[in-house]
């Protein structure tokens, strides 16, 4: 553990030093920003339906097109830099297991995603306040909805690691997990529909129910339901690409 | 401290190393010698860990470098040959990181960190950016990153290359100093630096390990003396003189500008032809300007393990072939 406690801190010293990450960062609070304020207009509105707030926060497809994008632009250089650079050599030689650091880089690229996100945190809670809104906001749904999208972006940063690790080039591997994030969010429907019958079996329907990210946004964690079985495929779903990291980095010990 | 037992290892047809055995003993410094393409970095990656043997095995420190990758990498101070460092860190925070991550405890980190950058030379570039430090730093802080957590062994890849004869030197200085305290492995193409830092040389061309020992032992035994010989003469006179001498190779005469003709003739081993050479030029009444033997250097050595069996292992192909391309005919002809 280690090893990746000294991986995870250099990541995310390096996090805060990169222009890349300062452009991300400035993008993403606008954004948030202008969707919070889109919200917030919503909510002097619809005052009764105070329950639909974090669906309204987090339901937005404009909410999901950040998701799609910065985990890819967040984790590209993960291992891809590190290969076309040769640090990967050093790296490797280290007297480290290949896991602490692939398991070191992913906690830095969560952990900064999570410094992202968290302003809006402060913004909801200032939205109780007399001067603001004076709202009597439920933070149950908003927790739900904060541990879906933890969830989530903790198994889209792992998949954007493991793109990483299996080319040298950054721009490859960013376009790999924007491609993957893309698909999660808006195939499983499709597909579903393609399917007809078939998408009725019961595994089928479980796996696409499972995959269906915006539905289960809708209809779940911003409702404030936290059903066992998303975390458990989220999770799994995360630990399940840091494997693959790990076998992908250890390869070429592989004779 | 470093044991390699018939070790191979193939990137798909291309066999990289084929079957190399030696030794490093503790306390020695070894230069692994090699034109570009031997397989050296290939051999100091698989001992480094970085990848696995397709055959055979390594161990380092007594630990397996298959089985055993994170003990035998404990062991190890690497530095790879393009020295890759993160350009966004100042040298002594990565120094830090890489100390902290190669296990040195947290209290003697600052230590660790000083103590290399001291050996290495580099404390005036400490609060400098890795990215915008010289070559010649970059080298050396390489050096550092290998010495930080201590290990009692070093493996250095190419550890002078692309530097200045200064730095090279200064480099060099430090490898000695190491050597105290350390078993060094250090490849290199540059045979004068090798001659010089290390005790023992191991030349590897092809992936094939083509000589093992001392250097200067090994380029007394293996490679031929010259004797190089001057008279005021015609080169068809000098030529003349110097045949029929036992033991004494002639050369090609070549004329000089002033009425002067010089040869080189290789000797055989064990044969000192000046005295016969020199009465014989004296009684064909040739004045003798110059008589003298020439050691056999280590580039004259490499040449001959690595071109020169290139040239011996193509002649006996093509001496192989050459019967071979002759017989269809009488294959055919002997054919019922």
């Amino acid at each position: 553990m280690r090893g990746a406690f000294v991986t995870f801190k250099k990541e995310l010293l390096s996090y805060c030093v990169s222009p890349v990450s300062w452009v991300i960062a400035v993008v993403f609070y606008l954004w948030r920003g202008f969707e919070l304020t889109l919200v917030a207009q919503q909510f002097t509105l619809f005052r009764a339906d105070q329950d639909l707030f974090p669906t309204a926060t987090y339901g937005r497809g404009s909410t999901f097109l950040m998701v799609m994008l910065v985990p890819g632009i967040l984790t590209m250089r993960c291992f891809a830099e590190e290969r076309r650079s040769g640090s990967i050599e050093p790296l490797m030689t280290a007297p480290v297991r290949d896991g602490a650091v692939v398991l070191g880089k992913w906690a830095a690229a969560a952990a900064f995603f999570g410094l992202l996100w968290l302003p809006s945190v402060f913004i909801l809670h200032l939205l109780e306040y007399e001067p603001f809104f004076n709202a009597d906001l439920s933070f149950g749904p908003v927790f739900a909805a904060y541990l879906g999208m933890c969830l989530l972006s903790g198994m889209l940063l792992a998949f954007g690691c493991l793109a990483s690790s299996l080319t040298d080039n950054v721009l490859l591997a960013a376009v790999l997990t924007i491609m993957f994030c893309f698909g999660l969010m808006q195939l499983p429907q499709p597909i579903a529909l393609q399917l007809g019958e078939l998408a009725q079996h019961f595994y089928i329907r479980e796996l696409l129910d499972k995959l269906d990210v915006m539905r289960n946004f809708s209809e779940w964690f911003s409702r404030g339901l936290i059903d066992t079985s998303q975390i458990a495929f989220y999770s799994g779903g995360m630990l399940f690409f840091l494997f693959l990291t790990t076998v992908s980095l250890s390869s070429r010990r592989i004779a | 401290m470093i044991r390699v037992s018939l070790l191979t290892k193939r990137f798909g047809p291309t066999v990289a190393v084929d079957g190399i055995s030696f030794h490093v003993s503790r306390g020695e410094v070894v230069g692994f010698l090699g034109p570009n393409g031997a397989g050296k970095t290939t051999t100091l990656r698989v001992l480094t860990g970085y990848h696995a043997a397709t055959e055979g095995s390594a161990t380092i420190a007594g630990h397996d470098v298959a089985t055993a990758s994170l003990e035998a990498r404990r062991q190890v101070g690497y530095l790879p040959e393009n020295v890759p460092i993160y350009p966004d860190l100042r040298v002594i925070e990565y120094l830090r990181y890489r100390a902290a991550l190669k296990g040195v405890p947290g209290r003697e980190l600052r230590l660790a960190v000083d103590r290399a950058m001291d050996k290495a030379g580099i404390v005036e570039v400490a609060r400098k950016l890795c990215g915008h430090v010289s070559r010649g730093y970059r080298q050396r802080v390489g050096l550092a990153d290998a010495l930080v957590a201590n290990p009692p062994i070093l493996i250095l890849d190419e550890p002078t290359s692309g530097l200045d004869p200064n730095q090279r030197r200064r480099i060099k200085q430090v490898v000695r100093d190491l050597a105290a305290d350390h078993t060094i492995l250090f490849s290199s193409h540059i045979l004068a630096e090798v001659q010089d830092v290390s005790s023992r040389i191991l030349v590897i061309h092809r992936g094939r390990l083509r000589a093992d020992g001392a250097p200067q032992e090994l380029v007394t035994t293996s490679a031929r003396y010259h004797v190089r010989v001057v008279a005021k003469c015609s080169a068809a006179q000098l030529t003349e003189a110097t045949s029929g001498i036992a033991g004494l190779e002639a050369g090609v005469a070549t004329t000089g500008g002033d009425g002067t003709a010089s040869m080189r003739c290789a000797v055989e081993r064990g044969v000192d032809p000046r005295a016969e050479l020199g009465e014989r030029l004296l009684r064909a009444g040739i004045a003798v300007l110059e008589l003298k033997v020439e050691q056999p250097s280590l580039e004259e050595f490499f040449y001959a393990v690595t071109e020169g069996t290139d040239r011996s292992e193509e002649a006996a192909l093509a001496a192989a072939t050459a019967p071979a391309q002759a017989t269809p005919g009488e294959v055919e002809g002997d054919e019922p």
